[in-house]
């Protein structure tokens, strides 16, 4: 199994469309700080135009916490998209190349193999995840500084800078798995369609699915709590007044289980296709 | 030694292989000719365990780890990696040694050169084959099946493969399976060769002993044939420089013999041997 994963990350490392991937991500990281450097005080006036009637405040919101959870927004659609692309990828490319034959034609077990691939993709997510937190955090407070972060979840929420940051950084742990589970379903549809570009289309529609069913009641109480489009954002969690500890360790749990059972169910499929 | 029995597959466009059996021994070039379609390839993926057959089974005698090797359709590479990155790749997923003298020996072994460091896209599609043949050579399997090695390449890298083919048989006693849709160069290094029309075997045997019972034309170069007056005797299609004499094979020597008194300077002559030939005779 060692062998096989430093195989996958020698692939991953020397393909080109991992920089992309870091590069598109730094790129959407840069438009947010820079739309937040020229345009963010004139929307954040507006939105708190009526509370400014009413109360005092002190210090600039407009800083390095708002900025890093402005960017933790995006792990609603931009980077599963693109983390779902990339890591789809790692078996789709392997089709496309006709490697996914050469390598079933040595002395390699099927179900290790398609196993190192899932390893490798949930790895290559959470170095993704660190990465963007990293330049965000070095980028949003060299640029902004730090300060009082104010979220508006149903009501505003005000937190202190020191508790806004631990918010933060469990947020991005907890986007980590949702960003995982995505990835994991992207390889299973890669395992299923075999041919990228409609790998990719399936992995928009699920990603679309998901985030709509999110929304939708669903009125029995079993699925409006356990269904997974209801628990990939639990990361959102952590910016109530009082986070639900409760809540969001069984969401975590039930997701990685979710996660589980795709990965199963991918390593099985491919386990008993023929590699035609 | 590799032993395919009563090979059966079918698909939902119909059925693929059909009772075919197979069996090549060790040190042993087999060809496999049929027409594109003809059931070649879905025999090499039985062979090579990437398909299971609805019916019959596959006999590798063989204690290595790695039984069977090959390329099947096209070689399978990383295009983004060089050579040497392919094969540690490929030799460390599976355990194979991967220090830089193991790698550069396997790329030795079939005439790859060292030194080059750009990515296998840039290869020649020859180049590429040897690189599959490397590959699939990595952990010393007994058995490598080869599907259409030749197609593609100019007629100096099929000479070479060929060469390369015979060495890997003759030195390293390896089984080998070869398809082909192009009789000449199956012919030119095969000891055995089977016929495969519509998913079943419609022909084997030794080939010189096939190409003798089945050849009817001969082609034979020179370059003042056209005045040959023996040729008369025979239903002949004259060309530029050569001739086409339906003939047997035993009526050859004599021919030749008349030919040179004739004062004809001949310079080859081969057996016109087409694989329809060979499917409709047995047909």
């Amino acid at each position: 199994m060692k062998r096989l994963l430093s195989a996958e990350f020698l692939k991953l490392i020397k393909q080109s469309k991992t920089y992309y991937a870091l590069g598109a991500i730094l790129i959407i990281e840069l438009l947010i700080l820079m739309t937040a450097y020229f345009q963010g005080s004139t929307i954040l006036d507006l939105l708190l135009d009526n509370l400014k009637q009413s109360f005092y405040f002190e210090g600039n919101l407009l800083n390095g916490n708002l900025i890093m959870y402005i960017v933790l927004n995006s792990l609603w659609f931009n980077v599963p998209l693109i983390l779902m692309i990339v890591t789809s990828g790692i078996v789709t490319d392997e089709y496309r190349y006709g490697t996914m034959q050469t390598v079933m034609l040595q002395a390699v077990d099927k179900w290790k193999f398609m196993a190192a691939k899932y390893i490798t993709a949930v790895l290559f997510t959470v170095v993704v995840i660190a990465f963007m937190m990293l330049t965000t955090f070095i980028l949003a407070y060299s640029i902004f500084g730090r300060g009082d972060l104010v979220v508006y979840l149903n009501t505003l929420n005000f937190f202190e800078d020191a508790d806004a940051f631990q918010r933060i950084c469990y947020a991005f742990a907890s986007g980590a798995v949702s960003m995982v589970f995505y990835c994991v379903v992207s390889l299973t549809l890669a395992i299923f369609i075999k041919e990228a570009t409609k790998t990719w289309i399936a992995a928009c529609l699920f990603l679309i699915i998901t985030t709509m069913l999110l929304k939708v009641d669903f009125v029995l109480p079993v699925i409006n709590n356990f269904f997974f489009p209801k628990l990939i954002d639990t990361w959102q969690q952590f910016f109530y007044n009082v986070p639900d500890w409760s809540a969001i360790s069984i969401n975590t749990i039930i997701l990685i289980l979710y996660t589980l059972v795709f990965a199963a169910a991918g390593t099985f499929i491919f386990h008993k296709k023929d590699i035609e | 030694m590799l032993i395919g029995t009563n090979l059966s597959k079918s698909y939902s466009s119909g059925k693929a292989l059909n009772n075919v059996s197979i069996h090549i021994s060790s040190g042993q070039i087999c060809g496999l000719l049929g027409r594109n379609g003809a059931g070649k390839t879905t025999l090499f993926k039985i062979l090579c365990g990437l398909v299971k057959p609805d019916e019959g089974k596959v006999v590798i005698n063989s204690k290595r780890r790695k039984p069977i090797g090959g390329i099947i359709e096209r070689p399978g590479l990383y295009d983004f990696l060089n050579a040497y990155d392919n094969i540690k790749i490929f030799a460390g997923i599976q355990g194979a040694p991967t220090d830089k003298t193991s790698i550069e020996q396997t790329l030795l072994k079939v005439g790859l050169p060292t030194d080059r460091k750009d990515p296998v896209k840039n290869f020649s599609l020859g180049m590429k084959q040897r690189l599959g043949i490397a590959v699939a050579l990595i952990n010393d399997p007994e058995c490598l099946v080869l599907d259409e090695p030749f197609s593609g390449l100019d007629p100096i890298g099929v000479a070479s493969l060929i060469g390369l083919i015979q060495t890997l048989a003759e030195k390293e006693n390896i089984a080998i399976l070869l398809s082909s849709h192009m009789m000449a160069e199956i012919s030119k290094c095969c000891h055995f060769i089977y016929v495969i029309e519509k998913g079943e075997i419609v022909n084997s045997g030794i080939t010189n002993v096939l190409i003798n019972q089945h050849i009817t034309t001969f082609s034979i170069t020179a370059s003042n044939i056209a005045l040959s007056a023996s040729l008369k005797n025979h239903a002949v299609e004259i060309g530029t420089n050569d001739a086409k004499i339906a003939c047997t094979a035993k009526e050859i020597p004599a021919l030749l013999s008349e030919l040179l008194k004739e004062g004809i300077e001949v310079t080859a002559c081969t057996p016109v041997l087409t694989l329809e030939q060979l499917i409709k005779k047995a047909i």
